[in-house]
């Protein structure tokens, strides 16, 4: 099953596996419950971030990036987890694919980009995920 | 030293110097230098320069003040102290010097006896701190230059002893497998020649019938008398057997004594459940190219299925005349013929994922994981496979739960966590526990996985990790738990190792043979007790990552493991740097990980052959019954 509007962002049998465990499907308490602790704990994740950004911390930003990218990464949510990659490379002064080094002040020019881009990436995703489980809010 | 003329111990019972101060203080002229104190339990000596210029050499032969006052602390006489009195003065004026001994007491010569030498024992302690102060600050330099070197090899040996105890293990392991590989070798034979032994006696005997109905039917009553003469087994047939009971494995190898040590080794060290993948494939590889036999009916699977013959009814459905038909069974085949499972595993996989995989009771596992997704998800996958669960939020808290004595199955443990990473926590477990750990992670170079491997983790569940991927390293390293498959109960199967071992080979051997070969065999063994190994495991994990390349079996082998084995002190600081460079992996790494738990799984033959029902064939077939 894949999520309309979201065929690019979502990894449909990573998020389908989810959905599987529901044990009613219209409810869908098990996996909406997962969903949404995880919408809480990435807009925690962004807020810390964007200290640790103001701070220059880019070892604590490389950590952040980690994380989210292995919640992400469980519900198949691609397109975040391949920034929050990229933020944990930056954080280590590595390049996007984490091979070459690169300097601090670019790693933080970067850094501010990227994680820009992964939350309108979560928004878009968070969007169609709530559409999804019919939520009006 | 004076005290050897003046003091000493004498045959009397008192000695000689305290005699003398006695005598001396007898002495009435030499009052106004040295007399009893006014209480007559002390002695005062009222001018010093007098008394040591005079006295001294008429009772003691010297003159010598400090020599007389250190004798008199040797009887141990103590100089009256007269800081606590008034004015700060003794008595007897500034410059008098008071001695006092209990047993020392004027018309008392009687006590004397009791003043004796202190023992020598605690003045030799005194005598050493003199010494050692006296000590020059060089030799202490040296000293403690010396003990550092010390230190440093004691630590260089430590460190070497934990590399060779570590090597002494894997080797023992491998001995160990090589052992129950050479034994299977040995069934495989015996069955082997059973088998012949068999087939040929039917041979014989049909030929009989034949030559004897030839006979008949001509009308000739004649007895084939050469017939009974020739009844023996053909002569090749003979010699093997007489070989292979000269050499028995059974009875020449004792694995025995080696599983002891392997055990006591285990213990001590907890280290290293598993060795290194890249280790045990060199070492058994070479070996398992083993019985001819074998090789031959895995390739003849393989390659050649449709000309298969299933052993059938009253003859096991093979015409022991039809020379073709011997060249084409399926070593090990089950009577009951596979079709009927054929389809049905199938269904069961697909539709019944969460169907309880027959725990004989619910496992018990360890969840250790920081990320609260991760964790919730894994617990529930686990809850649906009727685990029973327990989760860690970091390295450490797992550490304390194993190390107040709770007991768990297996422990899946996430790598990169706050307070006490993955590694470290197992390498701290491994010293008191030997519980399978499995590593929970997205970082599976082959360098990062080596590294889990010496620290003490047994298997690697890449992340995000699925849910077949899960079940499979539930299923592969809870084998004990498992109620016993219906079907691997009613088909008996003589050595599936072999073949199992064989197919696993065959394939990595053959790199380019397309895998649409292998897809068409409709397999099986798609049971949820089946073991999967080598290209099953990769094709999970091509699901859990779900990187868009095709499946690959070209790519094999493309990363090999180093063999060269650092052996990294401290866990964290090497994970950190391969981390900076992780990437998504190529393709070639993929099958890595199908290395490690292929490995894993020649590394301990007797779980394989539980794990393998006897379906072998569709162990190479990971295309055909993914779940989708």
């Amino acid at each position: 099953m894949s999520i309309p509007g979201a065929e690019d962002s979502i990894d449909p049998s990573t998020f389908e596996q989810i959905l599987e465990m529901d044990e009613d499907e219209v409810e869908r308490e098990f996996s909406k419950s997962i969903v949404y602790d995880f919408f809480t704990q990435a807009e925690g994740t962004f807020t810390k971030m964007d200290t640790n950004l103001d701070k220059k911390d880019l070892k604590t930003l490389s950590e952040l990036g980690h994380f989210l990218k292995g919640s992400s990464a469980t519900l198949g949510l691609t397109k975040v987890k391949d920034s929050c990659e990229k933020i944990q490379h930056y954080g280590q002064l590595k390049d996007e694919t984490g091979t070459k080094d690169i300097k601090e002040e670019e790693a933080l020019k970067k850094l501010e980009t990227i994680i820009k881009q992964t939350k309108d990436e979560f928004h878009e995703v968070e969007k169609v995920l709530k559409e999804f489980y019919n939520d009006d809010e | 030293m004076d005290s050897n003329s003046a003091g000493g111990s004498g045959s009397s019972n008192s000695s000689d110097f305290v005699r003398k101060l006695y005598k001396m203080l007898e002495n009435p002229s030499d009052e106004s230098v040295v007399r009893w104190g006014n209480d007559g339990d002390s002695f005062v000596v009222l001018e010093n320069e007098k008394f040591t210029k005079h006295i001294l050499p008429k009772h003691f032969k010297h003159s010598n003040f400090a020599s007389f006052v250190r004798q008199l602390n040797k009887y141990d006489f103590h100089k009256v102290r007269h800081n606590n009195e008034e004015n700060g003065q003794s008595q007897y004026g500034p410059g008098a010097w008071e001695f006092k001994h209990p047993d020392f007491k004027m018309n008392n010569k009687d006590a004397l006896d009791n003043i004796r030498r202190k023992a020598p024992a605690p003045r030799k302690p005194n005598q050493a701190n003199v010494d050692d102060l006296g000590m020059p600050s060089q030799q202490m330099d040296m000293v403690s230059g010396q003990l550092m070197a010390t230190q440093a090899q004691l630590h260089t040996l430590e460190q070497r002893y934990n590399e060779l105890s570590i090597h002494h293990s894997m080797l023992l392991q491998e001995v160990i497998g090589l052992q129950k590989t050479v034994v299977n070798h040995e069934h495989v034979m015996q069955n082997v020649m059973t088998f012949l032994h068999g087939v040929d006696s039917q041979q014989r005997r049909n030929s009989k019938l034949l030559f004897n109905g030839a006979s008949r039917q001509n009308g000739n009553a004649e007895p084939p008398a050469q017939a009974n003469e020739d009844d023996h087994p053909a002569s090749p047939l003979q010699h093997a057997s007489k070989l292979l009971s000269e050499t028995n494995a059974d009875v020449m190898l004792n694995p025995r004594n080696l599983e002891h040590m392997n055990e006591i080794t285990m213990r001590m060290n907890g280290t290293l459940t598993t060795p290194p993948p890249d280790v045990l494939r060199g070492g058994t590889r070479p070996t398992s190219r083993g019985p001819p036999s074998a090789t031959s009916t895995g390739s003849m699977r393989l390659e050649n299925l449709d000309n298969l013959v299933y052993p059938v009814g009253q003859n096991n459905g093979i015409d022991p005349m039809y020379s073709e038909h011997i060249n084409n069974i399926p070593y090990a085949m089950p009577p009951k013929a596979p079709d009927a499972g054929e389809a049905k595993p199938v269904e069961v996989r697909k539709k019944g994922l969460f169907a309880d995989p027959g725990w004989i009771r619910p496992p018990q596992i360890l969840l250790v994981e920081d990320d609260p997704t991760c964790r919730r998800i894994g617990s529930k996958f686990l809850y649906a496979f009727h685990c029973a669960i327990d989760s860690a939020l970091d390295g450490l808290e797992a550490v304390n739960k194993m190390n107040a004595g709770s007991k768990y199955d297996l422990v899946l443990m996430d790598i990169i966590m706050p307070n006490l990473d993955g590694v470290s926590a197992c390498h701290l477990i491994r010293q008191f526990d030997t519980t399978p750990i499995i590593a929970m992670t997205s970082n599976i170079r082959s360098d990062d996985i080596s590294m889990y491997f010496q620290h003490g983790m047994n298997d690697v569940l890449p992340k995000p990790f699925t849910k077949e991927g899960l079940l499979h390293m539930l299923e592969k390293h809870l084998v004990h738990l498992k109620k016993p498959s219906p079907h691997g109960d009613t088909m008996p199967a003589p050595q599936p190792v072999q073949v199992a071992r064989q197919l696993i080979l065959k394939e990595e051997d053959s790199p380019a043979k397309s895998p649409a070969t292998v897809s068409n065999w409709n397999s099986p063994s798609q049971l949820p007790g089946v073991s999967p190994v080598g290209s099953n495991m990769t094709d999970e994990y091509a699901q859990g990552l779900q990187v868009q390349q095709p499946h690959h079996p070209g790519a094999y082998g493309v990363n090999p493991m180093q063999p060269g084995m650092g052996f990294t002190t401290s866990p964290q600081v090497p994970m950190q740097a391969r981390q900076q460079q992780q990437q998504l992996p190529p393709a070639g790494h993929r099958r890595q990980i199908s290395d490690i738990s292929g490995g894993d799984d020649m590394n301990n033959p007797a779980k394989r052959q539980q794990m393998f029902p006897p379906q072998m064939p569709g162990q190479i077939n990971p295309m055909q019954s993914r779940p989708r």
